[in-house]
């Protein structure tokens, strides 16, 4: 059932930390940020950072300039800043997105940053993500064959045959979409999200793939599939313009067809 | 696939990071699925009514005068206003759901143009409802 309000050791003190701005300048921007620390006593909370972000193109520069200059203790995942490892996935003025490709300028006024929603959180902005993997793990992301690999070449396909797996292949499994998904909120443990169902149609239309039936078989389920209840946000958030939405779509479309 | 980063227990319990408190709720996507629910939810509700006027209607003749003249009181006479934008969304939506099950109209775009006519249809069928429902004299009584 859906648990609407956070549990009681999950809310979120409003007021934190303030580190004001020694000289208010155009460039100087407020961010709010949540915070948590395991090994303090305290609960959640949000602090208030006010820098010149001059030289901070992308959030996750001024996170970077917030770490090095006004509290160290601040912690994110990051690693690439170019949109190809997903690290640095967070919610952003309401909306989950990589900090690294979303422009200080594209936000108007405080900008909010809080970690992945409906999430346990390990540190700060860092959410644990076992479960997401764990889910992208059991659609079994490989390709699986019965019959034996011609002995002089790869397994080949056409250029239509991989344009159908090229955009779903891109995902770098950042979580935005699964935790901007009310379904996967409520029904995390049991329905499987966005991600991974992306993933799993990836292989089930890879028409080098073997086995299409056996994954529809583990899909074919009123929680792992059926959860999806169409809301969008999933395919409305991806920072790779992937469209998740669509792709289970199609399962929901192969599990009717191949009855008949 | 890596082992999670912590091995052993945490340290204390991890929170839960907050979710419908700082999502933005207002976001086509949501707006128009919890408005399908809501919708939905208000015409179950708006099924007591009927269900209130047919036992009216089988319990005979004065038990009916005195239903009649509850269901006719302007207050229900807005609330059947409401059920008639309830019922009009619910079907446009309907529709909505039923285009994309076809695996049709599921990109960003597509989707946000459809959010926004299926608005614009239900207060168009609502209206039409309403304006029955005053002028052509089926409210009249």
């Amino acid at each position: 059932m859906a648990q609407l309000r956070l549990p009681k050791d999950s809310r979120v003190n409003p007021r934190g930390r303030v580190h004001r701005a020694a000289a208010s300048s155009a460039s100087t921007r407020t961010l709010r940020i949540y915070r948590f620390d395991p090994e303090s006593a305290e609960g959640p909370r949000v602090d208030t950072f006010e820098l010149d972000v001059s030289s901070c193109p992308m959030v996750l520069d001024a996170l970077i300039l917030i770490k090095g200059t006004l509290d160290s203790t601040l912690t994110f995942r990051r690693s690439c800043r170019e949109g190809i490892c997903g690290s640095c996935a967070m919610n952003i003025n309401g909306l989950n997105r990589l900090a690294c490709t979303t422009s200080m300028a594209d936000l108007g006024g405080e900008i909010r940053i809080y970690p992945l929603p409906h999430m346990p959180v390990v540190k700060d902005l860092v959410p644990d993500l076992t479960q997401f993997y764990a889910q992208y793990a059991l659609v079994e992301p490989w390709l699986k064959t019965r019959t034996p690999a011609p002995p002089d070449r790869e397994r080949l396909q056409s250029k239509h045959e991989q344009e159908r797996i090229d955009r779903p292949a891109a995902c770098i499994l950042c979580a935005c979409c699964s935790t901007a998904c009310p379904s996967y909120w409520w029904n995390g443990e049991r329905f499987l999200g966005p991600a991974a169902l992306l993933a799993a149609y990836r292989w089930i239309v890879d028409t080098r793939d073997e086995e299409s039936g056996e994954r529809l078989d583990q899909l074919e389920d009123p929680f792992r599939l059926y959860r999806c209840h169409t809301i969008m946000n999933c395919t409305d958030v991806c920072p790779k313009d992937l469209n998740p939405a669509k792709a289970i779509a199609e399962i929901k479309k192969m599990m009717v067809t191949r009855r008949y | 696939m890596s082992p999670p980063e912590t091995s052993g227990a945490p340290p204390r319990g991890r929170p839960l990071s907050p979710h419908m408190s700082i999502y933005r709720m207002s976001r086509y996507s949501l707006l128009s699925s919890i408005s399908n629910r809501f919708a939905g939810l208000l015409l179950s509700l708006g099924l007591l009514l009927l269900l209130y006027w047919l036992i009216s209607l089988a319990e005979g003749a004065r038990a009916y005068a005195g239903a009649h003249a509850v269901l006719s009181s302007l207050p229900l006479k807005v609330i059947y206003a409401l059920l008639a934008l309830a019922f009009a969304y619910h079907l446009a939506a309907g529709v909505r759901h039923l285009v994309w099950d076809t695996g049709h109209g599921l990109s960003r775009q597509q989707s946000q143009r459809s959010a926004r006519w299926v608005f614009a249809i239900a207060l168009l069928i609502a209206a039409v409802l309403i304006w029955w429902a005053l002028f052509s004299g089926a409210g009249a009584q």
